[in-house]
């Protein structure tokens, strides 16, 4: 039940995610923008124990492959790593506070973006490498705000924080 | 703390356990092999397209505010439409006006043509042809074509491209040929500022990208961004093609001859393309007994002559190939000579160059002259077209050995 009341929220928030990592920008600020699709993930990873979230980041992956024309599989196997790394760690998580969770999350996303490099550079897909580490700041740096929001947004009761 | 080891507790196996992992496996093997079929083909092509297509709403969502922004754009008052809708007519106005003009021009320059019963209409028998490779060597700037004597190519022949002029051919092979681009140092071509139709001759600077035009009387009307075409003097090029756009004027102090730069029009070193052009002038000239004995000739210039006639003389090969009119353009070919009047000790190069240059326009192409707009400001130099328009006939012969005698010349204005 509490499975199938959470399911609009977590479709939607991903669906947003998915639209969010699309909408154009202006070019100045462009390279800042933030991944939504693995932040959205993530957090879903680390406040739930119950969501499928391992089938939701390949779905997702597919799409953004599909959506940027990038190699097909490319994100969905950067996604899937990154959600399963932080639901696997999700017990060692949860026991800190927020920001500090925020803090180590930033592991994650610079994960997400190397494999992402990685596997451009193994397709010799060229790109400015130096504009690739921009989103990890502002991944990790909007996090916290998107975890709160995304709380708030969960009619559960509070699951896991501890103070 | 209850609720979170209550929840997690109450689906360990399936959330954390080996399961996850599996999952993880799974579908990372799945990501690999799907990015190994992408690489490696299109064999998913059509998932892709059908993923795309079920995607596209999403994207439509994502596009809404860029869309609604240009929704903002189209939105305009209607003084602005009006506004926009009255100069678009106004100038519509304009050029049908213009158009008119154009039009009456035509016919009149038609008449004209047709009194003068000239033939320099643009030549119209052209082929096309494949640059095959291009020189490597950064000092001579030739390409290779794939046309060659089974195609008619002759030497000497004109290759455009659809901006200008490009060069033109000196080596033909059975199905090749080998042409010299207009920016090698041995290059030069007569042209006509076409604001004015002052005549001078370019020489490529060998640098790859520019036309030297050297010759220049100290008050020629030339200014920058002026248009060189082709003047068809010497009959090798075809009139009225594009050559260079002028975009530096160089005036030493105390130097006779002004010197202007000029990048080429013609996209020299980037298509794939150029087109060969049969001149109606490409016959050996030899029974034009058109003089070019030039009575502005000065000493130091005959000199240079004298010295591009031996160059001549000592090629034999060049000398040969371009035997008809090999004579006369060292005569014909006014402008090479004048830097020799400045600086005696360039008088060898200058007559290489007048030797070239006059490879480039070998023939004095009578008919063409005439109907150059005169050179008004054209002095000593540009009165070289006038003078072989008058037709003071000396045989070639005579005339190659006529520099010496010629008239003494007149200055160009300083």
């Amino acid at each position: 039940m509490s499975r199938g009341s959470l399911f609009p929220v977590f479709t939607l928030t991903l669906l947003l995610a998915l639209i969010l990592q699309m909408v154009a920008l202006p070019d100045v600020i462009a390279p800042f923008r933030p991944e939504w699709v693995a932040l959205t993930l993530v957090y879903w990873a680390y406040a739930t124990a119950d969501k499928p979230v391992l089938l939701a980041a390949w779905l997702s992956g597919l799409a953004l492959d599909v959506l940027f024309n990038s190699l097909l599989g490319q994100h969905a196997l950067a996604l899937l790593t990154v959600t399963f790394l932080v639901r696997r760690l999700r017990g060692s998580l949860i026991i800190f506070p927020l920001p500090q969770v925020a803090l180590a999350l930033s592991a994650a996303w610079v994960l997400y973006a190397f494999l992402m490099f990685w596997i451009d550079g193994l397709t010799h897909h060229s790109a400015v490498p130096s504009l690739r580490w921009l989103p990890v700041i502002s991944t990790t740096l909007i996090w916290p705000l998107a975890a709160l929001v995304m709380d708030r947004f969960r009619a559960q009761p509070k699951l896991r924080r501890l103070t | 703390m209850n609720t979170t080891l209550h929840d997690s507790a109450s689906k360990p196996l399936f959330s954390r356990g080996p399961g996850l992992a599996l999952n993880f496996f799974f579908l990372a093997c799945v990501s690999i092999a799907l990015m190994v079929m992408d690489g490696a083909g299109t064999r998913i092509a059509a998932a892709r397209a059908w993923a795309a297509w079920a995607l596209q709403p999403l994207a439509q969502i994502a596009a809404a505010p860029q869309s609604l922004a240009l929704l903002g754009d189209s939105l305009q008052t209607r003084d602005q439409l009006e506004a926009e809708n009255r100069q678009l007519k106004q100038r519509q106005t304009e050029l049908d006006g213009r158009l008119l003009k154009l039009e009456s021009l035509e016919a009149e320059n038609e008449r004209i043509r047709a009194l003068l019963s000239s033939a320099a209409s643009l030549p119209d028998r052209v082929l096309i042809s494949e640059v095959m490779q291009t020189s490597q060597d950064p000092y001579r700037h030739q390409i290779v074509l794939n046309r060659g004597e089974q195609d008619g190519v002759y030497k000497g022949q004109a290759l455009v491209d659809a901006n200008g002029v490009m060069g033109q051919v000196i080596q033909v092979n059975p199905t090749t040929c080998v042409a010299l681009l207009i920016t090698d140092p041995d290059h030069g071509i007569p042209v006509e500022v076409n604001r004015t139709g002052l005549q001078t001759i370019a020489l490529g600077r060998g640098d790859g990208q520019g036309l030297s035009l050297p010759y220049l009387p100290g008050n020629a009307d030339v200014k920058v961004g002026d248009l060189l075409v082709s003047s068809g003097l010497g009959g090798r090029f075809p009139a009225g093609y594009p050559v260079g756009h002028i975009f530096e004027l160089r005036h030493p102090a105390g130097e006779n001859f002004m010197e202007a730069l000029a990048y080429p029009t013609a996209k020299l070193n980037q298509g794939r393309q150029a087109l060969l052009v049969w001149s109606e002038h490409n016959t050996p000239a030899v029974d034009l007994s058109v003089p070019t004995a030039r009575p502005e000739m000065k000493q130091k210039a005959q000199h240079a002559q004298e010295q591009a006639a031996e160059h001549l003389a000592a090629h034999p090969a060049v000398a040969a190939t371009e035997a008809p009119a090999g004579s006369k353009p060292a005569a014909d070919k006014p402008a090479p000579a004048k830097p020799a009047a400045d600086k005696p000790t360039s008088a060898k190069p200058a007559a290489d160059k007048a030797a070239h240059g006059a490879a480039a326009a070998p023939t004095p192409a009578p008919a063409p002259a005439p109907v150059k707009p005169a050179n008004k400001s054209a002095p000593a130099s540009k009165s070289a077209p006038a003078s072989a328009a008058k037709p003071q006939s000396k045989p070639p012969a005579a005339e190659a050995a006529a520099p010496k005698e010629s008239p003494p010349p007149d200055t160009p204005p300083q």
